[in-house]
């Protein structure tokens, strides 16, 4: 009967503290308050995370080039001869070249999953479940999730994948996703710069304080970009429960038909 | 009733076409330096992905009927300003503000994830977001 107490209490105080890392902050804290912290160096990122892209602190960007953020000359991005040349074809949504006519985004025309890092650029929420093993990663926009594994190193020779074989650490109080292993299907941004299958992602997530989460991304693809180069931008804690935005092509379809094709022609017919 | 009245908003277009204000697709097709009110009766009012659209029926200012094409943002970022499936139905009267489709076609955009012009059915104004 003691033992059996014993054991209840254990697994009491194992959930209790387990929990912890898994526990939902709501948005009511103030701006500037401290950064939760689950346990030593391991940062609390439990919440749902919103980019905010109305406050004075929501950056839109349209490209990882800090010094280009809304790519208003996206050509003058350090793209090798190979990517310079893939990068002429495109035809972006977003950024000085934008165009709805007949767009060969692949998310917008096909419903191509974004990848990473792309999918940052989106207004959607995000969320993170923290377990020791792996840190999941769930996407508001198209509901997708990834799998950060806290325990081993990348595979030797990974297959490709969209999403791309992620590992993480943390580091300073930041959460340090080191992520290879892309095919090269997707575009790195909105504006149709290209990558290779050699991607090498760095996202760093850090608490500025409990309101608000920073995502710094840097970007290594020496087949495609002749030096790394990288962004941030702010994330802020939300009370606005994640919702549905799949990429049905059904959707996609009948609305580029019913609305974006029409004010592409000259009579709008 | 049904009227169609212009104004030119205080908008540089350069500016506007600059910065992402969309969620799934830029701003190109748009005349964002204009906005015009657009009075007439809903014929459908589509809440659905990638972005909800309301189709109007509305008289120009020669009398002759139009139907428009209007587009706010995502089902979710229209839920998080306020508005829902049911702010509005076929048969309502609707007084909306819009930027036009830059060729004419009465196509406009009267809401992105940054803004939602004024919309007004059956006299009851629905949320607005400034830039």
């Amino acid at each position: 009967m003691r033992i059996r107490l014993l054991v209840l209490i254990a697994a009491i105080v194992a959930t209790l503290s387990f929990s912890r890392v898994l526990w939902a902050q709501s948005a009511q804290g103030s701006a500037g308050a401290k950064a939760p912290t689950a346990s030593a160096g391991i940062p609390d990122l439990s919440g749902i995370w919103d980019p905010d892209f109305h406050g004075p602190e929501g950056i839109r960007l349209n490209t990882w080039d800090s010094s280009d953020p809304f790519a208003q000359h996206p050509e003058k991005a350090p793209m090798t001869p190979w990517a310079a040349e893939k990068f002429k074809s495109v035809r972006p949504p977003f950024g000085a070249l934008q165009t709805m006519d007949n767009t060969n985004d692949p998310v917008q025309r096909f419903c191509d999953p974004p990848g990473i890092p792309r999918i940052y650029m989106y207004p959607w929420e995000i969320t993170f479940i923290q377990t020791p093993k792996v840190v999941y990663i769930l996407y508001e926009y198209t509901k997708v999730w990834r799998a950060v594994a806290m325990d081993r190193d990348h595979p030797k020779d990974p297959d490709s994948s969209w999403m791309g074989d992620a590992i993480g650490r943390y580091e300073g109080g930041a959460f340090v996703i080191d992520t290879i292993g892309f095919n090269d299907k997707t575009w790195l941004d909105q504006t149709g710069h290209p990558h290779s299958d050699a991607l090498h992602i760095i996202e760093r997530f850090r608490r500025l304080d409990r309101e608000r989460l920073e995502l710094a991304v840097t970007i290594d693809d020496p087949k495609a970009y002749t030096k790394t180069f990288s962004a941030s931008k702010v994330y802020k804690l939300t009370n606005a429960p994640m919702g549905e935005t799949l990429c049905a092509y059904s959707e996609m379809k009948s609305f580029q038909e019913n609305v974006i094709d029409k004010t592409q022609t000259s009579s709008g017919k | 009733m049904a009227k169609i009245s212009v104004f030119v908003a205080a908008v540089v277009a350069l500016l506007v076409l600059s910065v992402p204000a969309f969620a799934h697709h830029g701003v190109a097709g748009y005349d964002m330096a204009k906005t015009i009110t657009v009075h007439g009766t809903v014929t459908k009012f589509d809440w659905s992905n990638p972005h909800v659209v309301v189709y109007v029926d509305a008289k120009n200012d020669s009398g002759e009927l139009q139907h428009w094409t209007i587009e706010f943002a995502s089902p979710v970022h229209m839920v998080r300003a306020g508005w829902s499936k049911n702010s509005m139905k076929t048969g309502d009267d609707i007084v909306i503000d819009t930027h036009p489709s830059r060729n004419g076609a009465p196509i406009g955009i009267t809401s992105t994830i940054t803004f939602i012009l004024k919309t007004v059915v059956n006299g009851q104004p629905l949320p607005t977001r400034s830039e």
